[in-house]
């Protein structure tokens, strides 16, 4: 877990008058340092590898810049300036989430794809970040900080369509007293990735239109074995004679 | 000075705290076989503390006869998603359609766990007053008056065993006290701690309920 707390400079000055005067002005300074305070998050959290069946398809997926950049920044009375970069930890988190998911995941580049490149691909994933927001107990009245992150993710067909696109929201939350204020909101983020990212795991493959669609794949040939592969000219397909 | 401050650190307030046990079914812990704690998180006001989960763990680590826990965020990551707040079985029952997903009931029999304690609950403030007020001045300072508060710790652990996919019983904590703050020049704290005295009452009976020894 990397957390970067970051002050604002404070540009300081001697003003050269009296004792008052620079009790003045450091308080003043002191105000504006504290009212002016940012924290930074760089979001980072464990990536587990989801326990689920494959889903039997070659999939291509697409991370937007945005995507893969997600910032979010906000500015709350009392406690300063949040900028909070979830960008790396969401992207890694989905890269390990479905490579397990599906059989196997390659990333491709903004579709619409030419017809080559669908080629080995059954479908293509796109995930987006909707929204994301915090709380703090000040805010909530809470014991705790908590976070949420609301996801768009779709799914194409080899032929374009769109097999559907789900909105599913993360929830997390972390107990305010364990960790600094930055820790917290930290740790809310990475379990609000983390339950979205269980709720894509679990109820994607029960969703009807991905159903169909899996029913319309080919059926994955296995891995030849190393005596098949010997004895099999690469390229060259048995025809099997009908019964 | 030395008198009070030493004073303040050794006082503490009365704890009143009650234990209940329901068993549904025998149990015994095998050598090698493991348990797992796990806090309730729901998505709600509420939540258990991670630190009172982590004090049942350590004392059930301690003693003459300690029991093998897997860590709870280590148990999380090996079987994820399903153990997460919103995916987690609410009953024993669940189980059977749980152990059905691929991967799952081998990754728990690689572990050896053989119960599961799901700790639900948390300790809330349900009464204050009293007033104190400090000033400092040029001359000195220093804190006059009373406040107090009484908290309420109240917890329940579920146990499942895993190998039955049953649930074996419950164990219930309740715990109050009323802790003081007393201002006589120097701030003189009165703790209780009915969470502390919850999790040491919860984790001796748990103890002997695993072990089969209540």
């Amino acid at each position: 877990m990397r957390v970067v707390p970051e002050l604002n400079k404070i540009a300081c000055f001697s003003p050269g008058g009296g004792l008052r005067l620079t009790g003045i002005v450091l308080a003043m300074a002191l105000v504006w340092t504290l009212s002016g305070c940012t924290t930074s998050v760089v979001v980072e959290g464990s990536v587990p590898t989801p326990l689920v069946a494959k889903i039997p398809a070659q999939v291509g997926v697409y991370y937007s810049d945005e995507f893969r950049n997600y910032r979010y920044q906000e500015v709350i009375r009392d406690s300063g300036t949040w900028n909070i970069d979830l960008g790396s930890q969401n992207l890694t988190f989905f890269d390990n989430l479905l490579e397990t998911l599906f059989e196997s995941v390659a990333e491709i580049p903004e579709p619409p794809l030419t017809r080559e490149k669908m080629a080995s691909l059954d479908g293509v994933f796109i995930p987006r970040i909707e929204k994301y927001g915090f709380l703090t107990p000040g805010i909530s009245g809470l014991k705790f900080y908590s976070a949420s992150i609301e996801y768009r993710i779709a799914l194409y067909d080899k032929a374009g369509q769109k097999v559907g696109d789900w909105n599913i929201i993360g929830y997390g939350k972390s107990e305010g007293g364990m960790f600094t204020a930055d820790e917290a909101v930290n740790e809310a983020t990475v379990l609000a990735i983390r339950d979205g990212g269980a709720r894509i795991a679990i109820e994607l493959i029960d969703q009807p239109s991905v159903r169909a669609w899996i029913d319309t794949l080919a059926p994955l040939q296995p891995e030849p074995t190393a005596n098949e592969a010997e004895t099999t000219p690469a390229g060259a397909s048995e025809a099997v004679p009908e019964a | 000075m030395a008198c009070l401050l030493a004073a303040s650190v050794s006082l503490s307030g009365c704890v009143s705290s009650r234990i209940e046990q329901s068993r549904d079914a025998t149990t015994g812990i095998a050598e090698g076989e493991a348990m797992v704690l796990l806090g309730r998180a729901s998505y709600n006001e509420k939540q258990t503390e991670e630190s009172f989960t982590e004090c049942i763990a350590d004392a059930l680590n301690q003693g003459s006869n300690p029991i093998r826990l897997i860590p709870q965020e280590q148990f999380k990551d090996d079987l994820y998603p399903w153990f997460e707040p919103r995916t987690a079985p609410t009953s024993a029952d669940e189980l059977g359609r749980l152990f059905a997903q691929p991967g799952v009931k081998n990754r728990i029999d690689d572990a050896n766990v053989r119960y599961l304690a799901w700790i639900d609950g948390d300790t809330i403030t349900i009464d204050s007053g009293g007033s104190m007020s400090c000033t400092i001045s040029s001359f000195g300072g220093g804190c006059f008056g009373m406040s107090y508060w009484e908290e309420d710790a109240s917890y329940e652990a579920s146990i499942w065993d895993l190998q039955s996919m049953t649930s074996t019983g419950q164990i219930s904590a309740d715990a109050t006290g009323t802790s003081y703050l007393a201002g006589v020049v120097v701030p003189i704290p009165i703790l209780a701690r009915p969470g502390n005295a919850a999790c040491k009452g919860l984790a001796t009976q748990l103890r002997a309920f695993i072990t089969g020894e209540s």
